[in-house]
């Protein structure tokens, strides 16, 4: 569903992302680890089609982001790490706005409104102006909004960031139900115990280059340190000094 | 391949129809909502809004009704040669102006980075986009433009169908410059990213050097046969550069002449009309082509534009000015080093913050070149003096949208980082004082020097310069204290916009208070002056009494009494608002 085919990027003299190249399947959680400035943001923003790649090619479920982004954006789900709103537009306003811009019909757009409203416990606030939400506010209606479609893509940057306890348990929920269904999420995060948790595979990128690909236990057995936890795991790995897994092999 | 997509029935693309009637329906959302708040939560703003701009409409209207009675009386063709410089210089500010509002619609604003996630062609994204820009830049050509030419309409003694064209022409006029402002920013960014900045100053330059060199060529060289027929002559040849048959200027001037001669034509007024009407054709033709290959260079260039700005490096700054802050950091005793580092900090923020100064520099710039040319025309003492007076308003009113625009923010800025300043060795009374002290120098000095120049121009005798130079340093300590004090006083803590803040009620009182404010120092400050020169008029008609009081008002007596009034109105309306401010700003929770 999603494939980065030697894909690079850069920034003036400064390589963002090189050579990347990873395949992610239908039903697949994959998440993106690395530090601050590793590429993770570069690598979002070019599979949502906001950054084109300098060399290669991102592909989401077979269409070109630079050559068809419209088509391609038509089974994206994209959850941005800020969440942009218009204030003067109520919630429900907001996601009748995203139905209508993917083209679905008045009926099946209203029911599938009521839905995300209910998941996300938004009908509280739904009828009020953006401009007054809080951030956590915002960011469960701006999941709501990415899942309005069904998208069969759904990237997700930050995802946690805002969200209370109790809407990160219907978030975690709701990802894991939905991959089941056959979504295939791409999600960027800092949070170690979510990748873990949730993650089918992770991704760990350092520099701009993707230094581990495998699921947890992998990256257990290639480190040959079985008890260590994801923490100590990914320190060891995106560390300067540290021992390097062996080469990733897109899936 | 794409025939690995998911089954996707409940989602399609959208037609181009379609993907335009989605976005402007969002756009009338946004704009009922946006009118039901200020309906709810803005009245006084709306109706200061509504009143004033009435109030600039009808003075421009009177003024243009006078102007067009005498050039009527002079030459007919003067009218033709006004409105296409008036015409054409407007067009090239046109350009700049959406070039710049398409720039940040397009490529800075979070709505842009949502609407490229969507599947929405870039041509619709540029088309919404594109329409907010021109909205933004002719609202004020239409405020300025419409008295005008219903005025000329009036004095021509016009028909209703000059009426009824007046707004179709102007609508369609600048949608022509608008659009090639939006071409010429797309085209930048997509092609030469790296040099946007430098082509625009570049353009800016060439279009400043060209009008400053046309004011000075028509102004300066002839002070002694100013308004002469060989003036007027002269001044003609150099303007009509700008009566060029291909230039939108000429067909909106042309058509509009047309229109509004169709009132004194008798027979021939219905074709005077059908001329008319093929000058709007001709704008709403061009202008239409223009948004068609506007339309097709977003297809090919905006996403691509898009992609090349996101990736550029973020430009590391240069400390070129680091030895000056240095040395403002290290004058002057320990105890006031805090205050010194807040007010270097708010000066790196100022000379970091393009849309400040920019608009610092044009707004005085433009004032000082209207201040150098003042020598050409001879005035005798009373217009001098009444002249003066007003330029001194016309700074305070200009330092009073400043003040309120970026003074007036800062401490609810401020606020938003208060848990930053909250833990620093720092009172709460000197980041208030820094501010009112940031504002005050940085107003004193251009303004105090612009008056000069203005009364050096009008060769003012040496006392009026003195009481305009005191006058104006009251109204900077003035309205230094009323932006900062209010800020303190009323600080919107939760909204992180300075346009937001200072376009709310805070915003709208500092702005309301300040111009009172200059009405009444600079009355004040004029009343002597102008009672003195009263007095050889009125005096000999007034009784012993009555004519001692106005002597003595006008005399030196009289001034000094006003300068201490001036002198005590500024400093009571420095204090009190920064009192209440402090006040507030010492209890306030962050």
């Amino acid at each position: 569903m999603i494939e980065f085919d030697h894909v690079t990027r850069t920034y003036a003299a400064k390589t963002a992302v090189s050579d990347l190249s990873l395949a992610i399947p239908r039903g697949e959680l994959f998440g993106l680890l690395g530090p601050n400035g590793a590429g993770k943001t570069t690598t979002i923003r070019m599979l949502v089609g906001l950054l084109r790649p300098t060399r290669g090619s991102v592909r989401v479920c077979g269409y070109d982001l630079v050559k068809d982004p419209r088509s391609a954006h038509l089974h994206i789900g994209y959850v941005p790490d800020e969440p942009c709103l218009y204030d003067k537009l109520t919630g429900r306003e907001f996601l009748w706005f995203i139905a209508d811009m993917f083209g679905m019909p008045r009926h099946l757009a209203g029911s599938r409104i009521d839905r995300e409203i209910e998941h996300f416990e938004l009908a509280e606030f739904a009828d009020d102006l953006a401009e007054s939400y809080s951030l956590g506010m915002k960011q469960r209606l701006v999941f709501a909004a990415s899942l309005l479609h069904d998208p069969a893509v759904l990237i997700l940057d930050e995802p946690m960031v805002g969200l209370d306890p109790r809407s990160v348990r219907i978030v975690k929920d709701l990802l894991r139900a939905r991959t089941q269904e056959g979504m295939t999420i791409f999600m960027s995060t800092h949070t170690l115990a979510m990748a873990e948790e949730m993650a089918d595979r992770v991704g760990i990128m350092v520099r701009g280059q993707l230094r581990f690909l495998g699921t947890v236990t992998e990256l257990r057995e290639q480190m040959a340190l079985e008890s260590q936890s994801l923490e100590q795991l990914y320190l060891e790995v995106t560390s300067p000094a540290g021992r390097n897994p062996p080469p990733p092999h897109p899936a | 391949m794409p025939g690995r997509a998911l089954p996707v029935e409940s989602v399609r693309l959208l037609s181009v129809d379609e993907e335009g009637r989605r976005l402007l329906g969002l756009r009338t959302r946004i704009a009922w909502q946006t009118i039901r708040s200020m309906l709810s939560f803005a009245r006084l703003r709306l109706t200061l809004v509504i009143l004033l701009s009435g109030m600039f409409w009808a003075s421009l209207y009177g003024l243009f009704l006078e102007a067009f009675a005498f050039l009527d009386a002079l030459h007919a063709d003067v009218v033709s040669l006004l409105f296409n410089t008036f015409f054409s210089s407007l067009m090239v500010m046109l350009v700049f102006s959406t070039g710049i509002l398409t720039y940040g619609g397009l490529y800075a604003s979070t709505e842009a980075r949502l609407l490229l996630t969507l599947p929405v062609r870039a041509e619709a994204i540029y088309s919404h986009k594109f329409h907010e820009a021109v909205w933004f830049s002719t609202w004020g050509f239409v405020l300025l433009g419409s008295p005008m030419l219903a005025a000329y309409g009036v004095e021509r003694g016009s028909s209703w169908p000059y009426f009824v064209l007046l707004l179709p022409f102007m609508l369609a006029f600048a949608v022509i410059p608008a659009t090639l402002g939006g071409i010429v920013c797309m085209a930048l960014v997509a092609w030469l990213p790296k040099l946007r900045l430098h082509a625009v100053s570049l353009a800016v330059l060439a279009v400043c050097v060209t009008m400053g060199w046309v004011v000075w060529s028509i102004a300066v060289p002839v002070r002694a046969d100013t308004m002469s027929a060989a003036w007027l002559e002269r001044t003609f040849a150099r303007l009509a550069v700008t009566e060029q048959k291909l230039l939108p200027s000429w067909w909106l001037s042309t058509g509009l002449i047309e229109a509004a001669s169709a009132g004194r034509a008798g027979q021939h007024a219905a074709a005077s009309v059908a001329e008319a009407v093929k000058f709007l054709a001709l704008l709403i033709a061009n202008g239409m082509l223009l948004h068609l290959l506007a339309n097709r260079l977003a297809k090919a260039a905006y996403r691509r534009g898009y992609s090349l700005l996101a990736a550029e490096a973020p430009t590391r700054r240069q400390r070129r000015m680091g030895w000056f802050d240095q040395v403002l950091i290290n004058a002057g005793s320990a105890a006031g080093r805090p205050l010194r580092l807040l007010l270097v900090k708010d000066l790196r923020l100022f000379r970091r913050d393009i849309a400040q100064w920019s608009q610092f520099l044009i707004f005085f710039g433009l004032l000082g070149l209207y201040f150098l040319n003042l020598r050409s025309f001879d005035y005798n003492n009373s217009y001098a003096s009444m002249i003066g007076f007003l330029n001194l308003a016309v700074v305070g009113l200009i330092l009073s949208t400043f003040t309120t625009r970026f003074v007036f923010p800062m401490i609810s800025l401020e606020g938003r980082r208060f848990w930053i300043l909250g833990l620093l060795p720092v009172q709460r009374d000197q980041i208030v004082w820094s501010k009112f002290l940031f504002s005050f120098i940085g107003g004193v000095v251009p303004c105090c020097g612009l008056v000069l120049l203005s009364d050096l121009m009008l060769g003012l005798s040496w006392w009026l310069v003195v009481v305009h130079e005191l006058s104006c340093v009251v109204l900077c300590l003035g309205l230094s204290g009323i932006a900062v004090g209010l800020g303190a006083r009323i600080p919107d803590l939760r909204e992180t916009s300075p346009a937001k803040i200072s376009s709310g009620f805070g915003g709208t009182l500092c702005l309301v208070l300040s111009s009172l404010f200059i009405m009444a120092v600079v009355i004040a400050a004029a009343l002597p002056t102008h009672l003195f020169l009263l007095t050889p008029i009125l005096g000999p008609a007034l009784g012993g009494r009555a004519r001692h009081v106005l002597t003595w008002a006008g005399g030196t007596g009289g001034t000094l009494t006003s300068l201490v009034f001036v002198m005590a109105l500024g400093l009571a309306t420095a204090a009190i608002p920064l009192t209440l401010g402090l006040r507030s700003f010492r209890r306030l929770e962050a």
